[in-house]
């Protein structure tokens, strides 16, 4: 063979190979995905008891802010289209859709993580482009890059503006906040678990692992303009920014209350995150009374209790959503 | 020029003759037979078939060791014992809500079945410790602290045949190879673990007695995650298929963060009210 002859068997093979072989990963993450339910219902479903932190590793500082929340606060003017924390689809109730935005030679730019209304997208530069300087413009969204580590796309979001990280509880995170998130799709299930720090509010990471549907039809990408509306006449023109003092929060307790759920526990603590922390209750943990011995829907969520559907058209207490046990998905009382 | 190139494993070795080809068909031959033949042996191997080297060897993730459950999830479903006919967010029909709104523990102790909420599909999403080993090349063992269980991970043809079922059920598992089995670039080697457990004894799904039944399969797709500070996290994204209670498939997600050592370990047995 001569020199010319073994340079085009080396060219030949080379894009064959590239051909047959694919890059590691990437697997396409394009479509709408339906959210499911099933963790953690009450809080993306009906909306969470308040003063329910259990889950959450909070520091003091994090504690005491979470304490000054009333739901009343996202109801003024100035906040009710404030976008929502980039990590906090992990808690909606809705789906949202994954599509890529592409160079000229279709190789993929970004994937981004959009259609939810109430948060800015999550565009994950695939690039190799560096994260801007610390001081550079903190958005909803975030800044991500990302990476695939096999099947899995890694990616990791900063410069994130501070906001509730997670539905209607008030638990915050301050524009230190970083997110890593790793999306593995499988045929129509995709695997998103998002690990969050936060140098002020979170005393450990806070992760969460979550499982979404593809289904064409799970979510719409419409994004309507947010409209504020006068949503608690009696704050009208008074300037009133409607807030618990410290140590005034009514609900502090709720938990303890309604489930025995011991008070460390529900304030978020890191160490009640562990097995161990059980040894602390043996013994003392009292059962709750029965949820049908209180009123119907008592242990479903507020929306429940006030005798209303689970929060959404054919959404159940049980059921995660997805079943019609009755008439607009509340069970009847003889079904009870 | 005559050589052995492997193939789809488990099949004899062909031979493949060069010896009358000359030239760069030739050669581009026998490089794209090598490239093939490696991504099939990665996919046959990914696919949990006999092989060469046996599943402990081809490992795409390394799950040994000590895990531990973080409870930042159904903090009051998981960690304490909840109320009965606290059941929400669990697809149940009907059949399974009147059994669960008539959960007695005191009854199930009383039946020597304190066990019923430590079968795989409960216990998974358990307050627990995972400690997770190679019984053999071919056998990966997972134990828990709480409720003492083990239940064995078997690749290659797991057929359930004449066992029993138990809490742990017989799971079949294989090795799921990234890049659809051809493997990553540089030497990375990236993947993940399948496996399907049936042949359960019927338990509960939930602690206050939110019923599965023995015709129940359970599905899991394993990874493990590196941070870059090191921290490693093993998600476990399962799906429980109950014909007889459930609705549809109740699919959920459960972390698990990596340990030192076992110096955390603490063993308990099952207990039906706490």
């Amino acid at each position: 063979m001569n020199r010319v002859t073994v340079a085009r068997v080396v060219m030949m093979v080379g894009a064959l190979s590239a051909a047959v072989v694919p890059a590691s990963g990437q697997v396409d993450l394009t479509g709408s995905y339906q959210t499911r339910m099933y963790e953690d219902y009450i809080e993306r479903g009906p909306g969470e008891f308040m003063g329910n932190y259990t889950g959450m590793p909070l520091t003091n500082d994090g504690r005491a802010k979470a304490l000054l929340y009333t739901s009343n606060l996202p109801s003024t003017y100035e906040r009710q289209c404030l976008p929502q924390s980039a990590g906090v689809f992990q808690y909606r109730p809705v789906g949202f859709r994954i599509w890529s935005e592409t160079a000229d030679d279709g190789s993929v730019l970004a994937w981004v993580i959009g259609g939810d209304n109430l948060r800015n997208d999550i565009r994950i530069w695939m690039d190799g482009r560096p994260h801007p300087s610390p001081n550079a413009l903190h958005l909803a969204g975030g800044f991500a890059t990302g990476k695939w580590e096999g099947d899995t796309l890694t990616a990791r979001l900063t410069h994130l503006k501070t906001a509730w990280i997670r539905r209607g509880v008030g638990i915050p995170a301050s524009d230190l906040t970083t997110i890593t998130m790793h999306l593995t799709r499988r045929e129509d299930l995709l695997t998103i678990t998002t690990i969050q720090e936060d140098p002020y509010y979170l005393s450990e990471p806070h992760v969460v692992s979550r499982v979404w549907q593809w289904n064409p039809r799970g979510t719409a990408a419409d994004r309507p303009i947010c409209n504020t509306a006068n949503e608690i006449p009696s704050l009208e023109d008074t300037g009133i920014v409607p807030h618990y003092l410290p140590g005034q929060n009514p609900e502090e307790d709720y938990m303890i209350r309604t489930f025995n759920v011991p008070k460390e526990a529900a304030m978020g603590s890191a160490e009640t995150l562990y097995p161990e922390y059980r040894k602390t209750l043996k013994g003392i943990y009292k059962l709750p009374a029965d949820c049908l011995e209180r009123a119907p829907g008592y242990c479903c969520g507020w929306i429940e209790t006030q005798g209303r559907p689970g929060g959404a058209p054919n959404l159940t207490c049980n059921d995660g959503g997805f079943g019609t046990l009755g008439p607009r998905g509340r069970r009847t009382a003889t079904e009870r | 020029m005559t050589m052995k190139v492997p193939t789809r494993v488990g099949r004899v070795p062909r031979r493949v003759s060069f010896a009358s080809s000359r030239g760069p068909a030739a050669v581009a031959t026998l490089v794209l037979a090598l490239l093939f033949s490696a991504g099939d042996q990665a996919q046959a191997q990914g696919r949990g078939t006999a092989g060469p080297q046996p599943p402990r060897a081809t490992a795409p993730i390394d799950m040994t060791g000590y895990w531990v459950a973080i409870i930042s999830e159904d903090w009051r479903w998981r960690m304490i014992t909840p109320s009965r006919g606290d059941f929400p967010s669990i697809p149940i029909n009907l059949a399974a809500q009147k059994i669960a709104e008539a959960w007695d523990p005191a009854r199930d102790e009383a039946a020597g079945e304190q066990c019923k909420a430590y079968g795989a599909p409960g216990l998974m999403r358990g307050p627990t410790r995972l400690h997770i080993t190679w019984l053999d090349d071919d056998t990966l063992k997972l134990e828990t602290d709480y409720g003492m269980q083990t239940r064995l991970f078997e690749f290659g043809a797991t057929s359930p045949g004449t066992a029993k079922p138990s809490w742990q059920g017989t799971s079949a598992a294989r090795w799921v190879m990234a890049g659809g089995g051809r493997g990553g670039r540089g030497g990375a080697r990236y993947g993940s673990m399948n496996s399907i457990t049936t042949n359960l004894r019927s338990g509960y799904l939930r602690k206050n007695g939110v019923p599965y039944s023995e015709k129940t399969s359970f599905t899991e797709y394993w990874d493990v995650h590196t941070e870059g500070n090191g921290d490693q996290y093993l998600v476990d994204t399962n799906v429980v298929n109950d014909p007889v209670y459930l609705q549809l498939p109740w699919i959920t997600a459960i972390h698990f963060k990596k340990e030192k050592d076992g110096g955390k370990w603490n063993p308990e047995p099952c207990d039906a009210r706490f």
